[in-house]
């Protein structure tokens, strides 16, 4: 099995992600981003780790970070180092930073194909409302 | 980060840790083989090497032999032969980082300082031994080591982390530590010594006497070095300490330059008089807790808790109160059982307080996001794991995001009240099967969670675990805080032992939310000014 196609079976949920601090103080509701671009690198690191992305939007690349889980809740979802190729190209559905710089928590993630990557950064252990 | 303030921190690391310094012993000594039949010993016959240690050597400020110079006294070497065999580039690298030490020292940073830096700076460390794991707390920034002697291998191999990843065997009386994936970014000491990420530290712990630890290093990177160097010092018990105190290098940097401001309403007074507590009304009734049957006990007889915990917590870390889902911050059932009624009994101060700290401008004020230990209650729901460990004296408590709580179990009295810590002075005893532990001394800075919930430093906190079946605990927690609330309160929560193995959440290594957070504050209060 490809590295890819490994990756699409790999699941981060949301439940495993630390949250630190407060993800609605940080992104904007009111900016929902779209993009489509490669990886330029996977940063693995804590609090977060980070998918970097180059983008192009009308000739001009900017390189977008993309909020992940914590080092350690990758390695607990089978993840390894290396396992995110730079040029791999990757769908993102996402909230920019308020600060409007070019960072996004992620709502999802897909191959061109269609096949998902992983859900976002956003803390999710809480249980819904009964 | 402005150079004066890495001026400031460099200067009250070295004014610390000078401060912490005692005496001159020779730094090495030679290890006894063989067992000594005067040691005290566990019941399984292993040396004990429970209790409070420092280090007697000048090592934390340069392995080799070294003249004085500002902020570090000058000290004999504790490597074998003296010298450190560096390969040509790297004795050149190691020249270039005493050079830029003052600002290089991955320690001026606060980040965690690797094995072996850590058994020897000169700060008291605690050891908690189980036939199964040893487990080590450091009083810097509450990091800790949890080093299994079970001989099982590690669930996750190759996981780099800045304090490694330990595993003990026993060789006769010496307690052997081989340390593995270390990442290539800590220090042997204050002067440049360095490695890089193919380090094996193989440590070797010897009890010369009842007092006396003789602490070997064995470096072995083939990288940096031309053969395997050792170290060797003697640590020392400090009869004198019957608990470690705290020194949280990232939160003493970011509140003596101003990143982390006092909240004059909840933080414990600088001067003046602290404000006396009211005696607030009692609770109301709680349901009765009931332990349950069949429990895996200890040789002691005691519940075993021991182990790794995952708290689900009913997504207490967004609101102690039922909440609904605000665009990422989660829903919340709900967690207070007194009041009935789930709401938190605020003063209006308090509750007008919680509700503008979820606005998020206040995102930035959260303790946790700017990685500070969490406190209690909330380490114990954070979703985030913890392990504990258990032993006949103590409940340990680590939590994977590198802080600790010690528990004696002996009801002794708390520390005096002028001390206020970040998770405040633990003290428990065994009511039956359930473990109370009473805590007091807490320094007002914390959170009760990501919503802003209030805790001010006037807060007495009651927790019980109550194990009520095998691998599962209700944790209950009674809060009586007479600064933001009109009477006690208290939260109940299941917590779940679970089959992970702790790893290593280094957290402020790479906290790029933090300066988002700022942005919006700052944002925020640029704002302000300008409507002003």
């Amino acid at each position: 099995m490809g590295i890819i196609n490994r990756l699409a079976i790999l699941t981060l949920v949301a439940g495993s992600v630390f949250a630190h601090h407060s993800f609605t103080a940080e992104f904007d509701q009111n900016k929902p981003v779209k993009m489509t671009g490669k990886v330029t690198e996977m940063e693995w690191s804590n609090p977060h780790s980070w998918i970097h992305l180059d983008v192009e939007t009308n000739g001009k690349v900017v390189n977008w970070a993309l909020e992940t889980g914590a080092a350690n809740s990758l390695i607990r979802r089978g993840w390894k180092k290396g396992d995110l190729p730079a040029g791999t190209v990757l769908l993102v559905d996402g909230w920019q930073a308020r600060n409007g710089s070019a960072t996004a928590n992620v709502s999802s993630i897909t191959f061109p194909d269609g096949k998902r990557l992983f859900a976002g950064s956003s803390n999710g252990s809480a249980e819904p409302s009964k | 980060m402005s150079f004066w303030f890495i001026r400031v921190r460099w200067a009250l690391l070295g004014l610390f840790l000078l401060t912490a310094f005692c005496a001159n012993m020779p730094a090495q000594q030679i290890s006894r083989p063989g067992t000594t039949s005067s040691l005290p010993r566990l019941a399984d016959g292993k040396p004990n090497f429970q209790g409070i240690w420092q280090v007697r050597a000048r090592a934390a400020y340069d392995l080799q032999d070294h003249a004085a110079r500002q902020g570090m006294p000058a000290g004999k070497s504790v490597v074998e032969g003296g010298e450190i065999p560096y390969q040509p580039w790297a004795a050149a690298k190691k020249l270039e980082n005493f050079t830029n030490r003052q600002k290089a020292d991955p320690l001026g940073k606060c980040y965690l300082p690797g094995v072996p830096r850590i058994m020897y700076m000169e700060l008291p460390f605690q050891i908690f031994q189980t036939p199964d794991e040893i487990a080590v707390t450091f009083e810097w920034s509450q990091v800790f080591r949890l080093i299994h002697t079970s001989g099982r291998p590690p669930l996750h191999d190759g996981f780099e982390s800045w304090m490694g990843t330990s595993r003990g065997r026993w060789e006769g009386d010496t307690l052997v530590v081989a340390v593995t994936d270390h990442n290539d970014k800590t220090w042997f000491d204050m002067a440049g010594n360095f490695h890089s990420d193919a380090l094996k530290v193989t440590e070797r712990y010897n009890m010369l006497d009842a007092d006396t630890i003789q602490y070997e290093a064995t470096m072995e990177d083939p990288k940096v070095f031309t053969k395997s160097w050792k170290i060797s010092m003697p640590l020392v018990r400090q009869k004198n300490m019957d608990r470690l105190m705290e020194y949280q290098c990232q939160a003493e940097a970011e509140e003596a330059s101003g990143a982390f401001e006092r909240d004059p309403r909840t933080w414990y007074p600088q001067s003046g008089p602290v404000t006396p507590s009211e005696t607030l009304p009692p609770g109301g009734n709680l349901a009765a807790l009931k332990t349950g049957d069949n429990l895996r006990r200890t040789a002691d007889g005691k519940p075993d808790l021991t182990g790794y915990y995952e708290s689900t917590a009913g997504g207490a870390n967004y609101g102690l109160e039922r909440h609904a889902r605000d665009f990422l911050t989660p829903a919340t059932r709900g967690v207070v059982v007194d009041p009935s009624d789930g709401s938190l009994p605020y003063k209006p101060w308090a509750r007008a307080e919680r509700i503008n700290r979820e606005l998020p401008y206040r995102g930035y004020d959260d303790p946790t996001a700017h990685c500070f230990v969490a406190g209690v209650p909330r380490g114990i729901y954070t979703p985030s794991p913890f392990q504990i460990i258990q032993t006949p004296g103590y409940v340990v408590l680590l939590f994977e995001r590198m802080a600790w709580r010690i528990i004696p179990l002996d009801n002794r009295a708390h520390i005096p009240d002028t001390i206020r810590l970040w998770q405040g002075d633990s003290v428990g005893h065994w009511e039956g099967d359930m473990l109370v532990v009473d805590t007091a001394n807490l320094n007002g800075r914390t959170w009760l969670n990501e919503v802003g919930d209030v805790l001010s430093y006037t807060a007495h906190v009651v927790e019980r675990f109550v194990p009520t079946a095998d691998g599962k605990v209700t944790y209950r927690a009674t809060v009586t805080d007479p600064i933001p609330y009109t009477k006690p309160w208290t939260i109940e929560i299941p917590l779940n032992r679970g089959k992970e193995e702790l790893l290593e959440v280094a957290c402020h290594e790479g906290n790029g939310d933090l300066q988002h957070l700022k942005d919006v504050r700052d944002e925020y209060r640029a704002q302000q000014k300008k409507e002003k």
